[in-house]
């Protein structure tokens, strides 16, 4: 984490530009391919096309096809790649175009890429940034709403960050990329058209702090992604009852803040994890584990989870009613309010 | 709203082919058709297959006579849709979502008494 502190911004004159999440990713790209030669990116239509989401627009043109460029439609040979650009000092940012396809690429990213820091005692550290638009949200067909978080902040020797918004976006990519071990970025697809203004600042807090986005006194909602603008959404609502929840954005879900966690749950005595992934096995099992082992004299009621379901990811249409809703959400507050 | 004319060029119809024949038109110059409208019915060495409609918008230019002979990835049709400059545009997979001012809730909760 010391590589963070050295980079600590002033606070004076950070300029604020209203962008969406798919602009706050690639400003953040462009900065990072201009500050380090040795940064590249690549992936499936990342390159002429800018990406299908927008997100490496412009990204080809401004630095070249041999920083910026294409891939086959190949997943595992895209991490593979990676893996032989990091052992020869390149800082590789590739990008698998959903969640779906990164099993493919599993071998590559849990045998390799977590690995080789550690099997070859640091003579090879993988600066890797896996770019991976994630979850739900957006009704599209099978493979393409899938949260994997879990899985690979289960594998030791990954770390995993989540933005929630344009800023959190852009300040948790420049950290992953700079960082010299390998981080899954994980990009919430159904907020790629949020526009917010963005503070233009080098990360203020190290890898692993997690935020409270909104506080409150009564119980703390716990999510990343696209979920915690939908608890903030049930706080705001919670509000109008008299009851003030606060909202915890963890940001990163390896490693995981649970000094944070315990700050917010000591005080507020009731915690509900909220994740669009099924439920069985879910981060949300660790995430409660944690809060349950630092704050079980505290706590007033079971750390509740309001998830997806133990099923395959749904079509489209019935999205709605696979992702936690206000009302899940809202459910699992009054159970804890009344235990 | 401007307007912003997209064109579509004919498409691999599979394992290799390099053209196929127009058969028939089944949207005109003008005519204004829904994504996944049956566009054109053409035919390859394989077999002949109706290509639905990659886009929705006003039809403005057919690039092809019937019993025409089209290769791979010249242009077939072109649309004139409305696009607005503000509009988010979804990727290729998935639509942008909504979200709604004011959603939707049954449950109302209690404050705690403690």
């Amino acid at each position: 984490m010391t590589e963070l502190i050295e980079r600590t911004a002033t606070t004076t004159d950070v300029p604020v530009v209203e962008l969406s999440m798919q602009q706050a990713i690639n400003r953040a790209l462009r900065e990072l391919l201009a500050e380090d030669p040795d940064v590249l990116v690549f992936g499936e239509d990342v390159g002429a096309l800018g990406g299908v989401f927008r997100v490496t627009d412009g990204l080809q043109k401004e630095f070249g096809d041999k920083r910026v460029f294409d891939t086959p439609l190949a997943e595992s040979a895209i991490m593979g790649m990676a893996v032989g650009l990091a052992m020869n000092g390149w800082r590789p940012v590739p990008e698998l175009q959903f969640d779906g396809f990164a099993y493919p690429a599993i071998d590559q990213i849990v045998n390799q890429v977590a690995r080789m820091n550690y099997r070859t005692r640091g003579a090879a550290p993988m600066p890797i940034t896996l770019r991976l638009p994630s979850f739900g949200g957006i009704q599209a067909p099978e493979h393409h709403g899938e949260s994997l978080e879990a899985l690979f902040a289960h594998t030791p020797g990954l770390k995993v960050a989540v933005p929630s918004d344009p800023e959190e976006a852009y300040g948790l990519l420049l950290q992953a990329v700079r960082s010299d071990d390998p981080v899954v970025y994980m990009e919430p697809k159904s907020r790629y058209w949020d526009r917010r203004p963005v503070r233009l600042r080098e990360p203020s807090s190290p890898i692993g702090a997690s935020r409270v986005v909104r506080p409150g006194r009564h119980a703390t909602l716990i999510a990343w992604g696209a979920m915690v603008q939908r608890c903030v959404r049930v706080a705001e609502l919670a509000a109008e009852d008299g009851v003030e929840l606060e909202v915890v954005d963890l940001r990163w879900l390896k490693p995981i803040d649970t000094a944070g966690l315990a700050e917010s749950v000591s005080r507020t005595k009731r915690a509900v994890v909220v994740h669009e992934a099924p439920l069985t096995a879910g981060l949300g099992a660790e995430v409660s584990a944690l809060v349950t082992e630092n704050c079980f004299g505290d706590l007033a009621a079971p750390v509740q989870r309001v998830t997806g379901f133990d099923v395959p990811y749904p079509a489209g249409p019935l999205e709605p009613q696979y992702l936690p809703t206000i009302d899940r959400v809202l459910l699992a507050v009054q159970r804890t309010l009344e235990y | 709203m401007a307007q912003e004319n997209i064109t579509f060029t004919l498409p691999d119809l599979g394992e290799g082919l390099v053209e196929a024949t127009v058969l028939e038109w089944q949207v005109a110059v003008g005519d204004v058709i829904e994504r996944n409208a049956p566009l054109v019915e053409v035919e390859t060495t394989k077999s002949a297959v109706v290509i639905p409609s990659p886009q929705a918008g006003r039809v403005a230019e057919l690039h092809a006579e019937e019993d025409q002979v089209v290769p791979v990835g010249e242009p077939l049709v072109t649309f004139t849709v409305e696009t607005s400059d503000d509009a988010p545009q979804a990727g290729i997979v998935g639509r942008v979502p909504t979200e709604e001012a004011r959603p939707a809730r049954r449950v109302r909760l209690k404050p705690p008494t403690d």
